[in-house]
């Protein structure tokens, strides 16, 4: 099936004033709430309208979805995660998810694993061209931008810039190089990431390509996408265009551009790591990990990890219980465990309080298994993680060192 | 449709007052989430923390509140409860009760308890476990630079040039103060710990260490000072414009001799030096330091020399810098702040007759008490009732067998808290109290940062808000009129006209991720990140260098007692236990206690690793089993004290002279016995 691409925005002008982009995400979330396609919507919202306090919000209440329209770059939430952990991964609900990239390709992981189900869930996808830690970006508008946070209306990210405007409409803004010559980096996994576009969600949705207008472009990625979309467009609520050859042209420009920027910085990240020597490498990590406190918040937060009985336990008698650091298996178990299907969301990284550089860590591994193994996580629903399945002709390999050694012992 | 919510709240542990999220669904706790929004902990925690309030749910929890009758704890009303506690306080003559409390409880809950006190109790006999961990601080750094407190912001640590961590094993104890440590290095800083073990900080985040013997800190820090005077690195405008007493100190530090410094500390000259240059070449210095350098009978001299040398570098009034007492629990500010010790009415208002009158005023009351207080042991060893609010003394406390003789002895024991703890075990009455997940407050961490601390769920059993016994309470014994409060928003309305350190500070402005550091004196102020910019919290503006020299520990070891014990926490629990052992999570790390010792002293008396021991002190002994390790020192033995099949405390005893009166809980002299197979 071809992607459709629109231009869409919202015919209702209250949501048109409070929304980005014209509002098409919250209008169609709306519509789907209110025409039953589904029973919840799991977006993000302002709490006490900071932007620098997001939190996920379950409604039903089709006129609170208002309340998550609009862009925000302060809030790295974990979508995927918040749905298997308290929402029993979507079983017997029917719920629209706005997701990140990392979001949606988390929520592909997940159902591969049958931890979300995925034919109950609408993932709305949502472009992205990097995250700020909150608290971060709040010490940065302070420290960098000389304002007051709370005094924020808008922020977006533009040709390499962060560019801020205030509830008095003056804007600033600062190259992003700069910012993190002065400590204030976007997250580390966003920098490296190549993901932008989420095509493995229903609909992935942006200003990319809307050449200015209030409009949103969408990309229709799924048979849900269009059913949705289109019943939304028969209703009114929701006006669409096909887009012209221009906004794709200038979309896929965009998109190429920021693609390229992050594998670059991927490259410049990890090869620098790959062309250590295994010595040096090896004291870098070993440095880094016997920070470890055993908090097991990159565990908690990885939305990958789903056993009931996680085998980092110390009643499992792999890990020893209550020693600082623990044995560094602990982090080769869980590199082990997930590498393959790290989905780069930096959410073990984010909640790391030693400042355990992790994603680097998963990034690099999981870039050289993306390569032999041609599989990239978090895309394809039906394609197995490659550590955890075999192929027949793996099946067929002579394994003649297993061999060997029960002749040895013997 | 599942009901999903989120409330921000503030970890229930260390003084770092990290942010946490607690996820409800459908009313009850369902996870703890990290709080991305809050400036420190910026969506990071420890293990303690990521299970915060869990101990909510334990079915160990009080239910309701406990009479013993005929030696047996039975079930009663509130009121039969209060009505025997209202009777027993009233029969107290005055003073003769004594107010222990805790810095696990919330600035509401301890300021009516003061208030009760005062009022009700006509005593100032009020303390906390502060008299445990920073009563030799606010001596030292009230005589040097005026105010006990952390002048630095904990944020601003990452943009100091070195750190010197002082007897402070953060990166278990403090992970999220680690964190900017972790930070500033990366940045460039330098970072030193004194330590007399080889701690995961020393191990992980350290650039040198000096392993030093224990409680010779004075000498040290005095031996790094003397050098930095001979070598002319000291700040002189600084010295000249904001100090005073530079002369009596240089005359002090020349009747030095760095060799006998060598010699007592066992630090070689060289690496005093090092450290001497490491810190004197820093712009912003900050030094960090615990228990290991005050829980010592010459605390305050330390404390002083470590005033004394951040003056000496002008390292003070600027972020990230001073000397940053670290608060080992979440309200370790509040429970100073609120005035619930012996010499100080809320707001560190000195208890006097002024204070009294002034208070008497502010509460339409009369004759308020305007002597000091007992401090906490003389209480234990005098009051005959006692009510005790959230504290453990029967772990916490030294000497745990001769306090445990002294309880058994009152006339009268009232406990509130969370669970049956050893000491509610000993009680008469035992109030079962809400935890903080059950009811709102606010408490103040150890950059002075007052934060919110919010309901989630309703309280279990019958457990009740601390603040809201004591005013029922209250209205028992006749005084209901100073407690009519409904809400914890009406008290802390009542902490701002007495603290004028939080004048500007209301429940609205406390909304967000944070919170306001004091002193904040009006709403309109932003609050106080770096405190004396200008001027010291002293009379004259100034601050006064002090001559603080070395004394011995109070029981140096012998041949009976050879051994030098230190006790101290692990990462994964917090201080007596009472919550973390009710926390799955962190008892299935560890659940039970251990004595490092080392690898010379195991080859001497033949105790192998996990080998059974005894040690002994001479106010008794503890069973527990070896853990050999390289990390300490022949003849120092270093035990956590968490854990009740193991009371480090039985072991410790010896208290420091007032003022501090600090029990020396890092030097007691011990023997260590090997259990023989057959358990002998």
């Amino acid at each position: 099936m071809e992607n459709s691409l629109y231009l869409a925005w919202s015919s209702e002008s209250e949501i048109q004033k409070t929304a980005s982009s014209g509002g098409a995400v919250t209008t169609l979330l709306k519509f789907a709430l209110e025409n039953k396609l589904v029973d919840a919507v799991l977006a993000v919202k302002k709490r006490d309208n900071s932007r620098f306090d997001a939190v996920p919000v379950l409604i039903t209440d089709p006129e609170l979805i208002r309340e998550t329209a609009g862009t925000l770059h302060f809030a790295p939430l974990n979508m995927a995660k918040f749905v298997k952990d308290y929402l029993d991964g979507a079983r017997d609900t029917r719920i629209a998810v706005t997701c990140k990239p990392c979001d949606a390709r988390a929520f592909i992981e997940l159902a591969k694993r049958n931890q979300v189900y995925r034919e109950n869930l609408f993932l709305a996808g949502l472009n992205c061209s990097g995250t700020f830690q909150p608290a971060v970006a709040d010490q940065m508008i302070r420290e960098v931008y000389g304002e007051n946070p709370q005094e924020l209306a808008m922020e977006e990210i533009e040709g390499g810039k962060l560019i801020i405007t205030l509830k008095d409409g003056t804007t600033k803004e600062k190259d992003l190089a700069e910012l993190a010559g002065q400590g204030f980096e976007m997250r580390e996994n966003c920098l490296r990431c190549s993901c932008k576009i989420p095509r493995m969600a229903d609909i992935a949705c942006g200003r990319w390509g809307n050449n200015g207008q209030a409009a949103t472009f969408i990309e229709i990625c799924s048979p849900k996408g269009h059913e949705f979309v289109d019943a939304a467009a028969r209703d009114g609520v929701l006006v669409t265009e096909a887009a012209t050859g221009k906004q794709i042209e200038e979309r896929r420009q965009k998109e190429t551009e920021a693609v390229e920027h992050a594998l670059a910085r991927e490259k410049r990240d990890l090869d620098g790591l790959h062309d250590l020597s295994h010595e040096e490498r090896l004291k870098y990590w070993v440095g880094h990990l016997n920070r470890c406190i055993k908090c097991f918040g990159c565990r908690d937060a990885c939305p990958i990890c789903f056993c009931k009985e996680c085998y980092l336990e110390p009643y499992r008698d792999c890990i020893a219980g209550g020693e600082t650091p623990p044995n560094i298996m602990f982090q080769l178990v869980r590199l082990s465990h997930v590498a393959d299907s790290c989905v780069n969301c930096g959410q073990c990284q984010d909640a790391c309080p030693m400042e355990i550089p992790l994603t680097r860590l998963y990034n690099s591994l999981n870039r050289e298994l993306a390569d032999l193994f041609h599989y990239i996580p978090g895309v394809d629903v039906d394609a197995p993680p490659p550590l955890t399945t075999a192929t027949d002709q793996e099946l067929s390999i002579d394994a003649p060192y297993i061999i060997e050694e029960q002749s040895s012992a013997r | 449709m599942n009901k999903i919510e989120h409330i921000p709240t503030v970890c229930p542990y260390c003084g770092c007052g990290c942010g946490i999220e607690l996820v409800l669904k459908n009313g009850e706790i369902a996870g703890v989430e990290a709080l991305r929004s809050h400036p420190v902990s910026r969506g990071k925690n420890c293990l303690k923390g990521r299970n915060a309030y869990l101990y909510a749910y334990s079915d160990q929890r009080l239910k309701a509140p406990l009479v013993k009758k005929n030696g047996k704890h039975e079930e009663c009303s509130w009121d039969e409860a209060l009505d025997l506690v209202a009777q027993k306080l009233a029969a107290a003559e005055k003073d003769g009760a004594g107010f222990i409390n805790s810095g696990k409880c919330l600035n509401e809950d301890l300021f009516c308890f003061q208030k009760f006190a005062r009022i009700i109790g006509k005593t100032n006999n009020l303390d906390n476990a502060s008299r445990f961990c920073h009563s030799t601080t606010v001596p030292a750094l009230v005589s040097t630079v005026g105010a006990g407190v952390m002048p630095t912001s904990t944020l601003s640590i990452e943009k100091s040039d070195c750190i010197l961590l002082m007897g402070a094993n953060i990166q278990e104890t403090y992970p999220l103060l680690a964190e900017k440590v972790i930070l500033a290095r990366s940045r460039g800083a330098k970072i030193i710990s004194v330590d007399m073990r080889k701690t995961p900080t020393v191990k992980n985040l350290t650039d040198l260490h000096l392993q030093i013997y224990p409680a010779t800190d004075t000498l040290l820090i005095n031996g790094i000072m003397k050098i930095i005077l001979e070598e002319g690195l000291e700040a002189k405008d600084f010295i000249n414009n904001r100090t005073s007493g530079i002369d009596e100190l240089k005359a002090y530090l020349d009747t030095l001799s760095l060799q006998e410094i060598e010699k007592v500390t066992g630090v070689g000259t060289d690496k005093i030096k090092t450290a001497a240059h490491v810190y004197a070449d820093a712009h912003n210095a900050c030094i960090l330091f615990n228990a290991g350098i005050a829980q010592h009978a010459n605390g305050i001299e330390t404390i002083q020399a470590l005033a004394d040398m951040a003056l000496l570098k002008g390292n003070y009034g600027k972020p990230g810098t001073g000397v940053c007492p670290l608060r080992g629990h979440s309200n370790g500010e509040g429970f100073g702040d609120m005035g619930t010790v012996p010499v100080f009415y809320p707001g560190f208002q000195r208890v006097g007759e002024e204070t009294a009158a002034r208070f008497a005023s502010l509460w339409d009351v009369s004759d308020l008490p305007d002597k000091p207080g007992m401090s906490y042991m003389d209480m234990i060893e005098k009051c005959r009732v006692l009510y005790i609010m959230g504290a453990n003394p029967a772990m916490s406390a030294p000497d745990i067998n001769g306090l445990k003789k002294k309880l058994g002895n009152k006339e009268f024991v009232i406990v509130q808290d969370l669970f049956m703890t050893e000491t509610a075990m000993m009680a008469d009455v035992v109030l079962p109290a809400a935890s903080g997940a059950e009811k709102n407050g606010t408490q103040t961490c150890v950059d002075r940062r007052v934060q919110r601390v919010r309901k989630a769920i309703e309280p279990r059993g019958q457990s009740l808000p601390d603040w809201k016994i004591l005013c029922l309470l209250a209205q028992k014994m006749g005084a209901g009129e100073y407690f009519s409060f409904n809400s914890s928003e009406e008290i802390f309305e009542e902490i701002r006209r007495c603290v004028p350190q939080y004048h500007g500070i209301s429940y609205e402005r406390l909304a967000r991720s944070g919170g306001i550091q004091w002193p904040c004196p009006d709403e309109s102020h932003p609050g106080t990140e770096t405190m004396f910019v200008e001027k010291f919290g002293t009379s004259d503006g100034l601050a006064h260098f002090q001559v603080a020299p070395y004394k011995e520990p109070l029981e140096m070891p012998d041949d009976s007692y050879p051994y030098i014990l230190t006790t101290g926490r692990v990462e994964y629990h917090f201080h007596s236990g009472s919550m973390t052992r009710h926390t799955k999570r962190l008892q299935n790390e560890i659940s039970e206690a251990f004595a490092e010792i080392s690898i010379c002293d195991s080859e001497k008396t033949g105790i192998p690793d996990g080998g059974a021991i005894v040690l002994k002190s001479r106010r008794g002994e503890v069973r527990t089993r070896a853990r050999v390790t390289s990390d300490i020192k022949e003849g120092q033995v270093f035990l956590p004290w968490h854990f009740p099949d193991c009371l480090a405390n039985i072991l410790t005893g010896p208290c420091a002279d007032p003022p501090s009166k600090m029990p020396e809980f890092k030097f007691s002299a011990i023997k260590i016995e090997k259990v023989e197979s057959n358990g002998k």
